[in-house]
């Protein structure tokens, strides 16, 4: 006697796989067609270069040799990375409390509170530029208080460094917030109260209890805005220096101004080397929490 | 000697107050069980006990000494949560060493005291494992090992097993019981099920609405109840409003002597003490149904008002739909103005 195999009992209903797929297919294509292949188009651009003569293309490093030899280049590079990762640290020390503050509070004041940490995401960030220089900037609100009670003025950090530094920390404060609060949630007051209950103090239960369970949404909130911010343009061009500057903004003159593509599309596939190392942070955290 | 004094402790939430002027001493080694319906202010007197709600007046004083406005970190209690509470980032061992790490023991001492209570609650060999592999029995078990490694002098479990099976809840009752009884460790055990605290308490509390109604041993609150919501709440009892005249009680032909003044009264009778007695015609009742456990039979009694009484009963007697009955109530007790009259045993 043969036994029937379980999977024959269970049953697979015709077309249930299919339906699956259809519903992925559109995203799926529309990620392939608007994203993998520019990937690709942009590498295999920079790789294969015209031949001197203008007749075909052969492989070529040329151009990253150019982009890491060029100091202005490896300037702009590392004032990126220095910009995020600044803005990083900044983000996850700002937003923190905050959000434990959000989570833990009752009331009306935390919800003003929580309200008025979600307003920078509606605020456009040219927008947000202008209202930075109009307050900080030479001769801002800030230099005209400090001048009307006789004080020197500040130095100010517009078209510094600094500059891009506090629009792109304010401008990113709601989503590393919204992140936080949303690991928050998954550490119950129980847990907490349990903690309390062994003898942690309130620093204990943070760093013990807390941030344990949270390090796998701070670790998303940091990606998402190294993303972001390393590719960020409008706060950067605005606020920013004019020298180093920012990938964006770098990326943008080498292609408009200076009419140079390739060099562009070069430091667009260097940008997103990156950025690739953070979003397989992101997705291996992701999977990680599916295999729970 | 008493470990706790609750003296004239209230905790209001807005207006509404949740404990209301509550006054207990619990004695060393005591198990003392509040008991008490959902929202009868039981979790939160235990959670002013641990330190995680501070009382609106009154005091609470552990060992002498007045901790009502310590925080539950310095406090010498250990709570045992409903829903485990267990920290699901650290293995068994470090669930249970976290609180030894914090008194900053030598580790040697932390992994004796650990494997002993470990032994203890019977998961000897379980440190490695990650708490997401336990059963929720076995879960249980190790958020009370957690409270125990500590050596509190009092135990505080707040519904502890509502989220287990009936058959767990009754093992892990025992367990708790007998390992209360070998460590004679003063606890205090909230609960809203009747069994569980006739089982396990040295004593009850039964509150309503931030009160206690009755503070007994359990077998005086099971047999003697103080007032009518007591009865009905421990066990099942027929409770019955009726007018008493000329030492008679009376309800919808349902008549008991009651050597009480005339009046209305509320008469409670215990299905296990109310007697059916057949009739040829007329009768107090009719037997609406019957219920056979094997063990027992549960007769379902109809007044002529439409009230339902129950009887328990052990003769294996055809007991048919209609029949009318006679009842003779063989111990009882009648309550006015919430308080008992008149006790018949």
């Amino acid at each position: 006697m043969s036994l029937t195999p379980a999977s024959d009992i269970v049953g697979k209903k015709p077309g249930r796989g299919l339906t699956g797929l259809l519903l992925v297919a559109i995203p799926v294509l529309l990620v392939c067609w608007m994203v993998i292949w520019p990937i690709i188009s942009a590498i295999g651009r920079t790789l294969w270069l015209p031949n001197d003569g203008g007749t075909g293309r052969s492989f070529s490093v040329e151009t990253y040799k150019f982009f890491f030899s060029d100091q202005y280049s490896l300037n702009n590079l590392y004032v990126t990375l220095w910009t995020t990762g600044v803005c990083a640290v900044l983000l996850v020390l700002i937003c923190l409390p905050i959000a434990l503050y959000l989570r833990f509070a009752k009331g009306r004041l935390a919800a003003y509170v929580q309200g008025l940490a979600i307003f920078p995401m509606f605020v456009p960030s040219i927008i947000l530029s202008y209202a930075i220089i109009r307050v900080l900037g030479p001769n801002g609100t800030v230099d005209l208080l400090l001048n009307s009670v006789g004080l020197p003025h500040i130095r100010s950090p517009y078209l510094t460094p600094w500059g891009p530094v506090i629009g792109l920390v304010w401008d990113n404060i709601p989503l590393t917030v919204l992140i936080l609060i949303s690991g928050l949630g998954a550490v119950s007051n129980q847990s907490i109260e349990a903690a309390r209950d062994v003898g942690a103090g309130r620093f204990a239960v943070l760093w013990h209890i807390i941030l344990p369970r949270i390090s796998n949404s701070i670790l998303v909130a940091v990606s998402f805005t190294v993303l972001g911010i390393f590719s960020s343009f409008t706060l950067p061009y605005v606020l920013g220096p004019a020298a180093p500057e920012m990938m964006g903004p770098f990326m943008q003159r080498t292609f408009r101004d200076l009419n140079d593509p390739t060099n562009a599309i070069t430091q667009a596939v260097i940008a997103f080397a990156f950025c690739i190392v953070f979003g397989l942070f992101y997705v291996r955290s992701v999977a990680k929490n599916r295999a729970r | 000697m008493s470990v706790l004094e609750i003296r004239d402790v209230t905790k209001a939430f807005g207006a509404t107050k949740a404990v209301d002027s509550f006054n207990l001493t619990v004695g060393d080694g005591e198990l003392v069980c509040l008991l008490g319906p959902s929202g009868s202010g039981k979790s939160t007197l235990l959670r002013m006990i641990g330190g995680f709600e501070t009382p609106t007046s009154g005091h609470v004083a552990i060992d002498g000494e007045d901790v009502t406005r310590v925080p539950p970190e310095k406090r010498p209690t250990g709570m045992v949560f409903q829903s485990h509470a267990l920290w699901t980032h650290m293995n068994v061992f470090k669930n249970l060493a976290f609180g030894l790490k914090l008194r900053r023991l030598p580790e040697a001492e932390i992994k004796r005291r650990v494997e002993a209570v470990l032994e203890l609650v019977g998961l000897a060999g379980y440190g490695h494992r990650a708490t997401n592999q336990l059963s929720g029995g076995q879960q249980q078990r190790v958020a009370l090992a957690r409270s125990l490694v500590l050596e509190p002098k009092i135990l505080l479990l707040d519904e502890p097993f509502a989220s287990l099976d009936q058959h767990l809840r009754e093992r892990l009752r025992e367990e708790v019981r007998d390992i209360q009884q070998r460590l004679k460790i003063t606890t205090l055990f909230v609960t809203h099920g009747q069994d569980e605290a006739l089982a396990l308490a040295d004593r009850i509390v039964v509150m309503r609405d931030g009160r206690t109604e009755q503070a007994a041993a359990p077998d005086v609150v099971y047999r003697e109840p103080a007032t009518p919501f007591v009865a009905g709440f421990i066990g099942t009892m027929n409770l019955v409003e009726g007018a008493v005249a000329n030492g008679t009680f009376t309800h919808s032909g349902f008549t008991v002597p009651l050597p009480v003044g005339d009046g209305t009264a509320t008469l409670a009778v215990r299905p296990e003490a109310l007697e059916i007695v057949a009739v040829n015609g007329g009768g107090m009742a009719k037997i609406h149904r019957v219920t056979d456990y094997g063990t027992h039979a549960i007769v379902d009694i109809e007044l002529p008002d439409g009230t339902r009484l129950k009887s328990m009963t052990s003769e294996a007697r055809d007991w048919s739909h209609g029949q009318p009955i006679d009842l003779k109530p063989r111990a009882f007790a009648a309550y006015r103005d919430n308080a008992a009259i008149h006790r018949s045993n």
